[in-house]
């Protein structure tokens, strides 16, 4: 059974400024991943994931304007998502200098281009489903 | 676009809170020293304009189902402490 939370990114993602109102869905059958569903035309998505599942020692650096936007006092009120790419086949990739911040008391996030932004990708590739086997 | 002129050592001020300064030319690339408020986030560019591609390439109409790609909860626990599921988000 999907479960949905409403999610509002005030300054929308980066070149899509006016989608403010999400919905961040998730549904067992897809774990770890999530659809942040655009709440007005739920046809259209990000597909998301939480990128500490991939790159277990990513440590993004998130500005103190951003952290102050976000009113996070501490780590634990933050989820962190990363916007997953999907590519042709079972590829995918995530992006890890512009994390989905998320202040999960309030449901207020934003897109931050982390202070360390170059050390990651932004498309950093996920492990394919033939690695698994 | 406004065009200023300026020399190494030399600044331009913006709304009176925000200095640019010409430290040094070398060649081809010139270092600019930028004081800004701490609220007045800055960026390069390009890092801008790859997030801004990269979202409109990962934004998806795909209803159907996800690759199955080999990534487990259990197995980065630790590296999630932090990480609680979405449902512990209040509807708002």
């Amino acid at each position: 059974m999907p479960l949905a939370c409403d999610v509002r990114l005030p300054m929308g993602l980066l070149g899509f400024e006016r989608i403010k109102d999400y919905l961040l869905v998730s549904n067992p059958v897809e774990e770890p991943f999530r659809r942040l569903r655009v709440k007005d035309n739920p046809s259209l998505a990000f597909v998301v994931v939480e990128p500490f599942l991939a790159v277990p020692d990513y440590r993004p650096d998130i500005p103190q304007p951003d952290v102050e936007f976000l009113g996070l006092t501490q780590t634990e009120d933050a989820l962190v998502y990363s916007v997953v790419t999907l590519h042709a086949g079972q590829s995918a990739t995530i992006n890890l200098k512009g994390p989905i911040v998320i202040n999960r008391n309030t449901g207020i996030g934003k897109q931050v281009i982390i202070a360390n932004a170059a050390n990651y990708s932004v498309q950093h590739p996920l492990p394919e489903a033939e690695a698994a086997a | 676009m406004l065009i200023l002129s300026r020399k190494p050592g030399e600044s331009i001020v913006i709304d009176g809170c925000i200095h640019l300064k010409i430290v040094r030319v070398e060649g081809e690339v010139v270092k600019v020293g930028i004081s800004a408020p701490a609220d007045v986030p800055v960026h390069r560019l390009e890092v801008y304009e790859e997030i801004q591609r990269s979202n409109q390439q990962a934004l998806t109409s795909r209803s159907g189902p996800l690759p199955k790609l080999p990534l487990r909860r259990k197995a980065a626990a630790a590296g999630l402490k932090t990480q609680a599921g979405a449902g512990h988000l209040p509807p708002t």
